[in-house]
């Protein structure tokens, strides 16, 4: 258990900065790593998705618009680092829209388990959604697009809900933390 | 009004950032992610040292075959000389070490440490030690992006070099790719070499693609046969750019083939 700090009023602008800083230093480290393909982090070519586990670790203690937010954002970065036609907003807003969602119903606690699991249901999500893109984008065979997705998806979604602790443990702590600070529960 | 006063106290900061973030978010879309890739160079540029020895190691042995190529060349256009045809170009390439690879499961890309400050232009030829490896996509600054020939938006005029059919190239996302033919029944076997082929608009003519695995000749509309990339893209660490445009211009390239035709 961490003691609430006590807050004074300049420590506040100072907590703010951090977070951000954290915010914004996580989400540039997520779309590092996800040009890089370390030895242990790759099945069959293909490695986690960081933006992926980032948005879901941000959305689980969230209302559904922030999450949807958060995807939009992080999908808007994704095509930058590839190519934006098609876009992985639609994917990505999804996965914070779900996430969301099921924060607010309770259906599952938030320890790495659970985690692990909407991770590894919202990489078969985005993978789908990227199908349909594609499918319907017409740069692509049909028949190609499935067999692609049948390929990438499953490795995909466990190398993500494997990999998400590593994203999803200190981000929480601070996160917890911080709204500890903020006296908010 | 008082409400909308209200309204806007409460949510003011949550929608000045969100409008801060899309707005963000939005202009790094729009430039290719050329922030990022910038401070990843910056950042992996010490652990890229043992590529450059590495690469030191192999320039030995390059270098001599690199002289022997040169000197064929030389010979080549002199012999192309007086047969009129002076469409040789200035062939330099420059080494470039792979940063990163594509940022999802869909694209097949790279990302190599040299860019703009080195020369290199937007469609770009990319090859690597085995053969072709793909087109500069975007610069920036200090750092490029390629497409790769396995990407499946990829396509290729190539030809058999054994019998000079031409048929068309495409990636499968994978080391093995399907070429179609145009012919009914083109003379392929198996163990076939692939090149680019010379009436190519994006490559230059004759570089090495890949080897034929397996025939699919009975396909209902065209024939096509299954290729295996010579490549090993999985496993490059550094690949080479050339600087200049070395594609032919299609009109020449017609010229000088109708002109042996007559």
């Amino acid at each position: 258990m961490i003691k609430p700090l006590p807050l004074r009023k300049q420590s506040l602008l100072n907590l703010h900065l951090w977070n951000s800083g954290i915010i914004l230093g996580s989400v540039l480290l997520c779309s590092v790593m996800m040009l890089l393909r370390l030895p242990a982090m790759v099945l069959s070519g293909i490695g986690p998705n960081w933006l992926l586990v980032w948005v879901v670790t941000w959305s689980v203690k969230r209302t559904t618009l922030q999450g949807t937010m958060a995807g939009i954002c992080l999908g808007l970065i994704q095509d930058g680092l590839t190519a934006s036609q098609p876009t992985h907003t639609m994917g990505l807003a999804l996965v914070g829209l779900l996430t969301g969602r099921l924060n607010t119903k309770r259906f599952l606690q938030e320890d790495f388990i659970s985690i692990a699991l909407i991770v590894f249901a919202m990489a078969l999500m985005v993978e789908a959604t990227a199908a349909i893109q594609f499918g319907l984008g017409g740069t692509h065979r049909l028949e190609d697009v499935w067999l692609h997705f049948r390929q990438t998806a499953l490795s995909s979604a466990i190398l993500s809900s494997f990999w998400a602790p590593v994203v999803y443990f200190p981000l929480n702590r601070w996160w917890e933390r911080y709204h500890r600070l903020l006296g908010i529960e | 009004m008082f409400f909308l006063y209200r309204w806007w106290e409460r949510y003011r900061l949550g929608l000045i950032l969100t409008v801060l973030c899309l707005g963000g978010a939005w202009a790094f879309s729009r430039s290719q992610g050329v922030g990022v890739l910038e401070i990843f160079r910056f950042v992996s540029s010490p652990v890229h040292s043992d590529v450059t020895k590495q690469k030191r190691l192999v320039d030995a042995q390059t270098w001599q075959l690199q002289q022997q190529i040169a000197d064929l060349e030389s010979r080549n256009q002199t012999l192309q000389k007086l047969l009129d045809q002076d469409s040789i170009k200035n062939k330099q390439a420059i080494a470039a070490a792979i940063l990163g690879r594509s940022a999802d499961n869909w694209w097949q890309q790279l990302t190599l440490n040299k860019g703009q400050t080195d020369g290199i232009e937007v469609d770009a030829v990319v090859f690597a030690p085995g053969g072709l490896v793909g087109r500069v996509t975007t610069v920036s600054q200090q750092t490029s992006r390629v497409l790769l020939i396995s990407d499946p938006t990829t396509r290729i005029g190539v030809s058999v070099t054994r019998s000079r059919h031409l048929g068309i190239f495409q990636g499968q996302s994978s080391t093995e790719a399907v070429i179609t033919f145009f012919e009914k029944d083109p003379d392929v076997k198996v163990g076939d070499t692939i090149v680019t082929s010379p009436l190519s608009r994006l490559f230059p003519p004759g570089l090495l693609i890949g080897r034929v695995k397996s025939l699919k000749l009975e396909q209902n509309y065209n024939p096509q046969v299954i290729v295996e990339l010579s490549v090993p893209i999985g496993q490059l660490e550094w690949v080479s750019v050339y600087l200049h445009d070395q594609t032919s211009p299609p009109e020449k390239t017609v010229s000088s083939q109708s002109a042996s035709v007559e």
